[in-house]
């Protein structure tokens, strides 16, 4: 845009150079062909003064004949007048000649000539009238003498008409010179004029577009600009610029709303600023400032401000530094407020400080509990081990079997705590994820196992697995209770054969898992031949306590799955369960893949 | 004469489990002199004392008040005269932590106290004829905590 502008600038001065040329070109052409119709007017006017003129001479010269000859035949001296009078008149006539013809050798010497002939027809004269007897114009002598004259009037004649024809001529050119400039100068004139004129048109049309463009920048400007006011104040920011140099200072409207102020209601400066800033920060803003001076890249900078109503509000400023057209170093800087995000900070803080302590709380309370929980419990187990062992005689069949329910119920007691101190333990903040050999995991698991396998003769096949990063002592109990439920919940009168199978999988292409945030998955399927579960279980079974059976057939607390689905989300996995009743269940876990 | 019998001590504030204690050993064919103390406070003047019998293996409960087990457990540690007892932790707790603090700090095996009379006298026979030259040269973390 400010390029074809400034392209638009030149070429407008170009138009205008050119133009100023024309016109003055026009102008100097005017001003020569006016000289030149002048000069050749005067030209014309001179030559018919010279024709006049010599026309004169020749009159005088005709007068002074006639007059002769009325004194010859008159004999009558009055008619002598014009001959005696012609003589000063011709003279008069040819020193206005000689005037004329000064710049005319042609002429000038044509006009001697002429005077010497006027002379000897003078002279003629003279002596024809002199020499005439008394009214004897048959003698000779006068006779011949008048024919002189005649000749000599001849001449005079043809000298005249010869000087006549030199001015003519001259005149005949000037006038053709003068007809071809007439002739060429409109011409010229017009088509210069032309040009002038499209070169104004141009000019006037590249304005008109640049006005336009202007006009549509500047509508463009004025809403950028609103926009930017109105955002700043929805953003809560505010912007300002700081001339190093001249050290002056603009801010924007939503500054001063920002110190609390109605909009350039102050005079920008940093005096007036830091009057605003709160105390404790001041010092450390000022040094700051300083620093912005000389660097390009600024850092941001937090402090708190004070409105005049006491409100404290937390401001964040960032400045950049540029080079302006006069060389002269100009901060831009963004201010925002950022009073909300603090305070919404604090309280996330305060809030995640809380339940820190109430999550640390519960676990402890979890741990203690279950822990303190067992040490009464066993005491009363092995009273009541002792009174078999060592009082068994004393009691009567109905004490003994009283014995046996109390140890039941304490046995199942004991496996709730066992269970709850898990389930405690796997909810420890303490994760750490290691890049483990879940081959070896698996086996140490089926290790723990081992009393019950083999005393179901439980058949597990697997894949081998690859290396996952797990917690592995999760990752483990993950499997015992899994393989655990498996055996425990066996059909009766069947070998439980348990397979666990392997894949890596997308997760957008598996219906359990709901919310991915990797795209590959490990997927572990452990499929039993067990009793199996209602379907509409499926997703019940994993709540803490929820059991499906009674507590005679098996001896689940409801706290296992409980514990596998803890692990797998503490892995940011997935568990699902499908059971068909009484043909087997299927658990499917997925782990995520780094 | 002395040679005849093997010393045990118990600190342990608990009087249920103190009588548990006595009444295995009583129990047991081993020839054993049993004392007990009630706190970790009364188990280290008595050792500390000049005329302390020092026993062969001490079994420390580690929940006590005033002083416990583990407290107990670094003082002797840290007294060259007590270098040859051999140290049972004896808890009803089997926690990870406990388990890692107490074999750091060098005790010797780590008993779960047992919920039955009859796995406890037999554990505790174990324990007392543990050849502790042996054991505490092929201990690991592993074979640390008693399994029963």
């Amino acid at each position: 845009m400010i390029k074809t502008l400034s392209n638009n600038i030149s070429f407008l001065r170009t138009m205008l150079y050119i133009s100023a040329l024309v016109i003055l070109v026009v102008g100097a052409l005017t001003y020569r062909s006016i000289t030149e119709v002048t000069k050749s007017s005067e030209m014309i006017t001179h030559t018919y003064k010279v024709n006049v003129e010599l026309e004169q001479v020749l009159s005088y010269l005709k007068d002074a004949e006639t007059g002769q000859r009325g004194y010859i035949i008159t004999n009558d001296s009055i008619f002598l007048e014009p001959y005696i009078s012609g003589r000063s008149k011709i003279n008069n006539s040819f020193a206005e000649l000689k005037v004329l013809a000064k710049d005319n050798t042609t002429l000038t010497n044509s006009l001697k000539d002429l005077n010497l002939l006027i002379n000897k027809r003078l002279l003629a004269f003279q002596t024809s009238y002199r020499s005439l007897p008394k009214n004897d114009i048959d003698d000779p002598a006068f006779i011949q003498n008048f024919k002189n004259g005649r000749v000599l009037m001849d001449s005079i004649r043809d000298q005249i008409k010869g000087a006549i024809a030199i001015q003519n001529n001259l005149l005949n050119q000037r006038n053709n010179e003068y007809k071809s400039d007439l002739m060429a100068t409109p011409l010229l004139l017009f088509s210069l004029l032309l040009c002038s004129l499209l070169l104004m048109y141009a000019a006037y049309n590249s304005i008109y577009k640049n006005i336009k463009q202007l006009k549509a920048t500047n509508e463009e400007l004025e809403i950028f600009k609103e926009s930017t006011n109105q955002s700043e104040i929805v953003s809560k920011h505010g912007s300002w610029t700081w001339n190093v140099k001249t050290n002056t200072f603009t801010y924007s409207d939503n500054l001063y709303r920002l110190l609390g102020e109605q909009p350039q209601s102050f005079k920008p400066t940093i005096e007036n600023f830091l009057t605003y800033v709160h105390p404790e920060d001041v010092e450390q803003l000022s040094k700051q400032v300083e620093q912005m001076k000389e660097n390009v890249e600024l850092p941001y900078i937090y402090y708190r401000v004070v409105h005049k109503n006491g409100n404290v509000k937390h401001l964040k400023a960032y400045g950049k530094s540029l080079v302006n057209d006069e060389d002269e170093t100009v901060l831009l800087g963004t201010t925002a407020d950022i009073t909300d995000e603090i305070i919404s900070f604090k309280v996330l803080e305060e809030r995640n400080a809380e339940l820190e302590r109430n999550n640390k709380e519960l676990s402890s309370f979890n741990y203690v509990a279950s822990h303190d929980l067992q040490e009464p419990l066993r005491k009363i187990q092995t009273f009541l081990s002792r009174l078999e062992d060592e009082e068994v005689d004393k009691l009567s069949p109905k004490g003994i079997r009283y014995i046996d329910r109390i140890k039941n119920a304490a046995t199942r007691m004991r496996l709730l705590i066992d269970d709850l101190l898990q389930f405690s333990r796997s909810n420890k903040a303490d994760k750490v994820f290691e890049d483990s050999n879940i081959n070896l995991i698996f086996e140490a698991a089926k290790q723990d196992l081992a009393e019950v396998i083999s005393a179901e003769n439980a058949i597990i096949t697997s894949d081998a697995f690859p290396s996952m990063k797990v917690i592995p002592f999760q990752i483990q109990q993950l499997f015992v209770n899994l393989l655990g439920n498996a055996i425990k919940y066996k059909a009766e009168g069947v070998i439980p054969k348990i397979e666990i199978t392997h894949q890596v999988v997308e997760a957008d292409k598996e219906d359990g898992i709901t919310k991915p945030k990797n795209q590959f998955y490990h997927k572990l399927v452990f499929t039993d031949n067990g009793i199996g579960f209602d379907n509409t279980y499926a997703e019940q079974i994993f709540t803490l306590f929820n059991r499906l059976h009674n507590k005679d057939e098996y001896s689940g607390t409801g706290i296992g799955l409980s514990i596998c689905k803890k692990i797998v989300e503490n892995h940011k996995g997935y568990i699902t369960a499908k059971g068909e009743p009484n043909k087997g269940a299927t658990f499917t876990v997925f782990l995520p893949i780094d | 004469m002395q040679e005849d019998y093997i010393n045990i001590t118990l600190a342990d504030d608990d009087e249920d489990d103190r009588l548990f204690f006595t009444d295995a050993f009583d129990d047991i064919k081993i020839t054993t002199r049993v004392k007990t103390f009630n706190d970790g406070v009364y188990l280290m003047d008595y050792l500390n004392s000049d005329d302390a019998l020092l026993p062969n293996v001490l079994f420390l409960d580690l929940n006590m008040p005033r002083k416990s087990g583990l407290e107990c457990l670094k003082e002797i540690k840290q007294n060259p005269k007590f270098k040859d007892i051999a140290i049972a932790i004896y808890s009803t707790s089997a926690s990870e932590e406990d388990i890692e603090n107490t074999f750091i700090q060098g005790a010797n095996i780590y008993i779960k106290k047992p919920s039955d009379f009859k796995t406890l006298k037999k554990v505790l026979a174990e324990v007392v004829t543990i050849n502790w030259q042996y054991h505490t040269n092929s201990m690991n973390k592993d074979n640390f905590l008693l399994r029963f």
